[in-house]
């Protein structure tokens, strides 16, 4: 090694901050991970692979907290990882309530972390009661449930109250009192929360400060039935164990509990927090061993190594998850780029095709490759953005193990094809609705345990959440064996709000009709679903994605909602048409059929609206160069090809010059690069350069109801 | 320039311990537990061995004794890095084969402290 290494990366400058990012993320997958874990452990039969698997989520988000300073969540997670400490050693038997309390913790610790994220500074959350709980049942006993049913928020919390009883304060029976001495301490404010401790974990005792004799020691009075190795873990998250001195008070004051360490006010040099074990491998010569030395009698033979098996073949090495973490930008930068690339192919197709063939025949086939390799290229492209499904149902066993048990029922939940993948885009906003659905399942769907026994179905209903690709969109499919739609109801509310509805509709326009603004055919409001704003809005935000929603029921047998979604929301499937110089997009999945209209097809009514008669159905027409303000050069020659489109259940008619074709247009979004323009839900650009705005097929069609 | 092995399963003390090596000038390969360490060590020597305790796998102990076994590592320093510094966990750790242990939560200037003390 040479000279000077310290200099430059350590010191106390080193910013521990640049590495807080991967730590939240890393914090985030292991509660997420531990989550799972808890929700899938079989009470009677955890082994301990789970149980370890478990503790070591809690361990490394500690480790990673207490490393880099977050003092609250490391004092969280070393309480989770105390008592699943106990659990995985088999000291302790595993029940609900560990479960609960450990999910909840996994909650509070989140919390803790997303606000260090976001730097919010205001009064942290309380967590005493948390870790009363956590500790009593570390403890091996039941603690009382929650002292307040919401977490309170901390009124005020005075500051380090100092403890107003003179030390020792008097003793609960098998309390021991105490002289806790730390130091020497580089800043002795590090301290501070000793006397935090004390007062949020009920049953620790009590402290008090005395006078030092030191001004980089501090001394504290208790008053505890803890063991000393359980006050020492404590303290870890402030202190290093090596600046502890614990001794009672009573006994001789001579007798140190930390043999090794010199009595107070002796000179000692800062406990390293470090050791070498003397004539190990490897110690370096001199270096006086800082920590006790240890007995050690059992020592290897050389000889036994030397009879080293070959080198264990080691085992099929498990393939490892190898990925690695992209911020987004650059990957919708990448996305971006591929776009511009397909256009400047598409261009110079476009232009290649007024070439002779024969004469520029080498040229042509480089255009076919670059043509194939783009398309090989942005295929991929695409697939990075792609996540799988799992990220949005590992959300819903939790959140329906705590509505169902709100709710008295019980269900299970299973999912199919959680490996689909979809635009990471979509999965987020394909979320919220998702959650509804589920939810609504839940609350309406699924019966209690005893009308369902009365009905003939076993006590615990099913949920199915399933993802499959179709052709070119993913479908999503809500499932459960509960009591399903009730035609009656559906129509008798229907008349009650004053829709239009008759007894001859069929059953899929009935329930079409759920999902009218308000309509909601529970009969009682709970506190889960709403109160009936719901299906309008999931079918909005679907409909948003350029997706569709399909309801399939059977009263008494369940019912099954389907969501139908395109694979990226980057690239479109697009009709284009003409209208006067200009090329409109309208989304393939909108456009029902075209036509040529004739004239006496089309009625004006009030108001100069116009309808057109489809089938014996009439429609409005809405005409794109009005809408639109396109110029019409050519003498006014009005177009007369029909295009209908469908949107929010309703359908109208597109008046246009010409139907130009189908094709995959790449989506810009305007707002970004200019404003929201109404009727329009952004740009492409076209193989020969041109811009062509997407129409918003679903502003249209409100648009023609006024 | 010294080689050091950087094993932890997380991520996040893997970064900080590498980049404050390679900060002061190591060379570091990281590996994400024991059995990865174990695997890496088979094709290459290195001059410190730095592991965590608990990982899945192959834990920091167990990591320890097999490469205790291996010719190649008879004498290389192997620091372990842990929460639990409790008497039980030094003698297994000595018993195992450390060279020493340096106890987590540790800032970056400690770890080289530690660091220049057994690599020459």
């Amino acid at each position: 090694m040479t000279e000077g290494h310290q200099e430059s990366g350590g010191g106390d400058s080193f910013d521990l901050s640049q590495f807080y990012q991967i730590f939240f993320e890393e914090a985030g997958e292991n509660l997420d991970l531990m989550e799972q874990m808890l929700l899938n452990l079989n009470l009677e039969t955890a082994d301990d692979e789970e149980l370890n698997g478990i503790f070591r989520c809690a361990h490394s988000v500690k480790g990673g907290a207490a490393t880099f300073g977050f003092a609250d969540v490391a004092e969280l997670t070393h309480q989770m990882e105390s008592l699943l400490d106990r659990l995985r050693r088999h000291e302790l038997q595993p029940n609900p309530m560990m479960v609960d309390v450990l999910l909840e913790s996994a909650d509070a610790s989140r919390v803790l972390l997303a606000r260090h994220q976001t730097g919010d500074t205001s009064a942290p959350p309380s967590n005493a009661d948390l870790v009363r709980r956590i500790s009593e049942l570390a403890a091996g006993g039941t603690p009382a449930p929650a002292a307040v049913p919401a977490p309170a928020p901390v009124v005020a919390a005075p500051a380090p109250a100092p403890v107003a009883a003179p030390a020792p304060v008097a003793a609960a029976p098998g309390a021991r009192q105490l002289e806790i001495r730390m130091g020497p301490l580089e800043r002795p404010d590090q301290v501070d929360g000793i006397k935090d401790l004390f007062r949020d974990i009920v049953g620790l005792g009590s402290v008090t400060e005395v006078a030092s004799d030191r001004a980089d020691t501090r001394v504290f009075h208790a008053s505890t039935s803890s063991s000393n190795d359980d006050l020492l873990d404590l303290f870890a998250f402030h202190v290093s164990r090596e600046q502890v001195n614990i001794r009672e008070m009573s006994a001789a004051a001579t007798s140190w509990t930390d043999r090794d360490d010199p009595p107070p006010g002796a000179p000692v040099a800062p406990a390293p927090g470090f050791g070498f074990f003397e004539g190990a491998p490897g110690v370096p010569t001199g270096a006086a061993s800082s920590a006790a030395p240890v007995e050690v009698t059992e020592v290897r033979p050389a000889a036994k190594a030397s009879v080293a098996k070959p080198a264990a073949s080691p085992v099929a090495a498990q393939p490892e998850a190898a990925t690695i973490r992209v911020a987004i930008s650059k990957v919708d930068q990448l996305i971006n780029l591929v776009g511009e690339l397909v256009i400047t192919q598409a261009m110079l197709a476009q232009n290649s095709q007024a070439l002779d063939p024969a004469a520029n025949q080498q040229l042509m086939a480089g255009l076919a490759d670059l043509d194939r390799n783009t398309r090989d290229l942005q295929e991929s492209v695409m697939s990075i953005r792609m996540i799988p499904m799992s990220i949005v149902f590992s959300r819903f066993p939790r959140m329906l193990r705590d509505l169902a048990s709100k709710l008295g029922k019980k269900v299970e939940f299973v999912t199919q094809g959680e490996a689909t993948e979809l635009d990471k885009g979509l999965v987020e906003k394909i979320t919220d609705p998702l959650t509804h659905l589920v939810r609504n399942s839940c609350d309406h769907g699924i019966e209690m345990p005893a009308d369902r026994v009365a009905a003939g179905k076993p006590e615990t209903g099913t949920i199915t959440l399933s993802a499959a690709h179709q052709g070119g969109s993913i479908v999503i499919e809500v499932r459960d064996d509960g009591r399903g739609l009730s035609r009656e109801k559906i129509l008798n509310k229907a008349r009650e709000r004053g829709l239009d509805v008759s007894d001859q509709m069929s059953d899929g326009d009935v329930w079409q009709l759920i999902f009218a603004p308000g309509f909601s055919t529970a009969e009682v409001v709970t506190d889960v679903s709403g109160r009936g704003v719901g299906m309008d809005v999931v079918k909005k935000n679907i409909a948003a994605l350029n997706g569709t929603v399909e309801i399939d029921s059977s009263e008494g047998y369940g019912m099954r909602v389907s969501v139908r979604l395109p694979l990226t929301l980057a690239i479109m499937d697009g009709m284009s048409v003409g209208v006067g110089d200009e090329v409109y997009i309208l989304p393939l999945s909108s456009v029902v059929e075209s036509f040529q209209v004739k004239d006496d097809a089309v009625n004006t009514v009030a108001q100069g609206s116009r309808l057109v008669k489809v089938r014996d159905e009439y429609m409005p027409v809405i005409e794109l160069e009005k809408v639109f303000q396109v110029p019409r050069y050519d003498g006014g020659k009005s177009g007369d090809i029909m295009v209908v489109v469908e949107a929010e259940g309703s359908r109208v008619a597109l008046l246009v010059d010409e139907l130009l074709g189908q094709q995959q247009v790449v989506v810009k979004n305007l707002e970004t690069n200019y404003r929201k323009v109404p009727n329009v839900s952004g740009a492409t650009i076209l193989g020969d350069g041109k811009v062509a705005l997407i129409l918003d097929t679903s502003t249209l069609v409100r648009r023609s109801r006024h | 320039m010294p080689l050091i092995l950087a094993v932890d399963d997380s991520p996040s003390m893997r970064k900080m311990v590498s980049f404050t090596l390679a900060g002061a000038g190591y060379q570091v390969v990281e590996a994400v537990d024991g059995q990865d360490a174990y695997e890496k060590a088979q094709t290459q020597t290195f001059d410190l061995v730095l592991t965590d305790q608990n990982m899945p796998r192959l834990d920091g102990l167990g990591l320890t004794r097999k490469l205790r076994e291996h010719p190649n590592f008879k004498t290389t320093p192997i620091l372990m890095l842990t929460t639990e510094s409790s008497d039980l966990m030094k003698q297994a750790g000595r018993a195992a084969g450390a060279t020493g242990w340096l106890v987590k939560p540790f800032d970056p200037a400690r770890l080289l402290e530690v660091i220049k003390k057994v690599i020459k």
